[in-house]
């Protein structure tokens, strides 16, 4: 039977965190806003209205760009890119068509694989469409906000690799700081193209699109689904017909679309009212020297300390990754153990990664397990309170005490409540069976001291005391 | 002088690209309109541009952009609204599209 290699090739837009809106001088965070707040007569494409450039979206674009290894174009501009749909007031996109702002380069996967990325540019959102049984709602606050599309050449070739792909881009963007990155509200969306050819072809196969996926398990299942249902097709003698699917993640299959237009005419023209961005090697070196330390940096700086799992882990929260690269060099296993194992298996989790507790208090809560002030199940409790808003704050000390799981150190005070307890009549025959040679009570008689101390007893401390006292 | 050939087939694709719903004679007199324009814009192809810069625009301006802060509107929502055809809900409301 024939082999089939999968081709795939990714489309990502990625919406950009700036204050306003690529055009307009208008709130560009709509989250939790109510509809068509936060517009102004530019976006809403009124007669006469003319855009301005936001410069905040050309310095992000420098950002993500260098993130992903690729060459600044020092000349780019804007075209129009016309179609009818009542989700662009304009009548058509401005994007960057001819002369896109970021050229080539490249995004290395973490098994090592690199995907070449072809471009990537400038362009406005469109308004969102929410449709009922015989009319749509348009909401136009989504319009104009910046968007990077970044557009990969088809090296991708397995489901797992574009899932990949697309979470490390998704990495990328949020460590360069350029987006929220909230994939649930749409802030990074990917169209992935997906083909099969015999194995050894030099042509690729017919593709098809798979648009708007927001989840890199979506992407994952969709290639999936795709490299299967066309292989079925070849086998059968059939056909892939080159269209747009859309995927339904509940029954996990895509389906073909109706088209909208039967050919695709855009009509792209120059935009007459952006004069043209024209960068000096200056000015794109300093915004670029601005970029903070990427994935790379993170797997160079921990990739000896940390497992490797454990820190693609921490790599899918950049807060965490903050925070663990300010903490002391000696602590960083400890911690970013208690992050991986503790904080992410908490349902609150989410919530608290938004506040993370200062690295001094992680740090001091390190040392107290260290110095054995805290058991490593009182390590855990101190840990997971440190994010609690009702206690968070007031130090790490301060809440083990408040909780009293500060464990008894103190050989002194120790000897006193053991002394209490060898003096108990309910333990002489327990401590006359170990001097007999029976080891396995001492277990008894630490529980007994533990007790007596409420708990806050080391317990390696008191046996080796007990010890002591009954040899 | 090569003018562009409009068929009728043209005209009913470039109202369909802009969902215009056109008469015959509106695409008959659209036809021999767009006719009479091309071949006047035609002529412009006597000339030999080959060692002429592509026009985007007529200033010779660049990198005109602003700062990222945000300023107050003159239009207030309802006011925007009220341009459009009907609303529902803060919302335009429009013909259901697929």
């Amino acid at each position: 039977m024939t082999k089939y290699i999968p081709t795939i090739g990714v489309e990502c837009h990625v919406q950009l965190a700036t204050k306003t809106k690529l055009f307009s001088e208008v709130d560009n965070d709509a989250r939790g806003k109510e509809p068509n707040s936060c517009v102004s007569p530019v976006d809403y494409a009124l007669p006469g209205m003319l855009p301005r450039l936001n410069g905040k979206a050309i310095q992000y674009a420098i950002l993500a760009g260098k993130a992903m290894n690729c060459e600044i174009n020092t000349y780019s501009r804007f075209d129009r890119k016309h179609y009818f749909y009542p989700d662009s007031p304009k009548g058509y996109q401005i994007t960057q068509f001819y002369h896109p702002i970021i050229g080539e380069g490249y995004v290395k996967l973490p098994s090592g694989t690199r995907i070449r990325i072809e471009h990537a540019h400038l362009e406005g959102d469109a308004a969102k469409l929410t449709h009922f049984d015989n009319y749509s709602l348009v909401d136009f606050n989504r319009v104009d906000t910046p968007l990077i599309e970044i557009v990969s050449m088809p090296d991708i070739h397995s489901a797992e690799d574009a899932r990949d792909y697309c979470r490390e881009l998704w990495r990328l963007m949020c460590f360069a700081g350029v987006t929220n990155g909230d994939l649930y509200n749409g802030n990074m969306r990917f169209d992935i193209n997906t083909s099969i050819a015999p194995e050894g072809s030099d042509e690729l196969g017919t593709r098809t699109e798979v648009k708007n996926l927001n989840s890199f398990k979506s992407v994952e299942r969709a290639v999936a689904y795709e490299i299967k249902r066309q292989t079925k097709l070849l086998e059968k003698g059939e056909k892939v017909i080159q269209e747009t699917r859309g995927w339904n993640d509940a029954t996990g299959e895509t389906t073909g679309q109706r088209s909208k237009e039967e050919a695709k005419d855009y009509r792209y023209m120059p935009e007459p009212d952006l004069p043209p961005i024209n960068l000096t090697a200056e000015f794109v070196a300093t915004e670029a020297e601005k970029l903070p330390m990427m994935p790379v940096d993170y797997r160079e700086k921990f990739g000896g300390v940390l497992k490797g799992d454990i820190l693609e882990i921490l790599l899918d929260y950049p807060s965490l990754m903050y925070r663990l690269n300010e903490i002391d060099k000696a602590h960083t296993v400890a911690i970013a153990n208690l992050f991986t194992s503790v904080l992410l298996a908490e349902e609150k989790s989410a919530e608290y990664l938004n506040d993370l507790p200062s690295a001094k208090d992680l740090n001091e809560l390190v040392e107290m397990n260290e110095k054995k002030e805290l058991s490593s199940t009182a390590t855990k409790e101190v840990f997971l309170r440190l994010f609690d808003p009702q206690m968070k704050g007031r130090g790490t000390k301060n809440i083990a005490k408040e909780l009293g799981l500060i464990q008894e150190n103190d050989f002194g005070a120790l000897e006193v409540i053991v002394d209490t307890v060898l003096a108990k009549p309910e333990t002489q025959k327990a401590q006359a069976d170990y001097k007999a040679g029976e080891e396995k009570v001492i277990g008894f008689l630490v529980g007994q001291v533990m007790k007596e101390s409420h708990g806050k007893a080391n317990p390696s401390a008191v046996q080796e005391i007990l010890r002591k006292k009954l040899a | 002088m090569v003018a562009m050939e409009i068929a009728r087939e043209d005209i009913a694709h470039l109202a369909n690209l802009s969902d215009f719903t056109l008469s015959d004679k509106e695409a008959e007199s659209l036809e021999s309109d767009l006719k009479g324009i091309i071949g006047y814009i035609s002529q412009l192809e006597e000339l030999d541009t080959d060692k002429v810069e592509p026009t985007y625009q007529v200033f010779e301006m660049k990198n005109v952009w602003r700062a990222d802060e945000i300023s107050t509107q003159d239009a207030t929502r309802e006011e925007l609204l009220a341009t459009a055809k009907e609303e529902k809900d803060n919302q335009v409301k429009v013909p259901k599209v697929l």
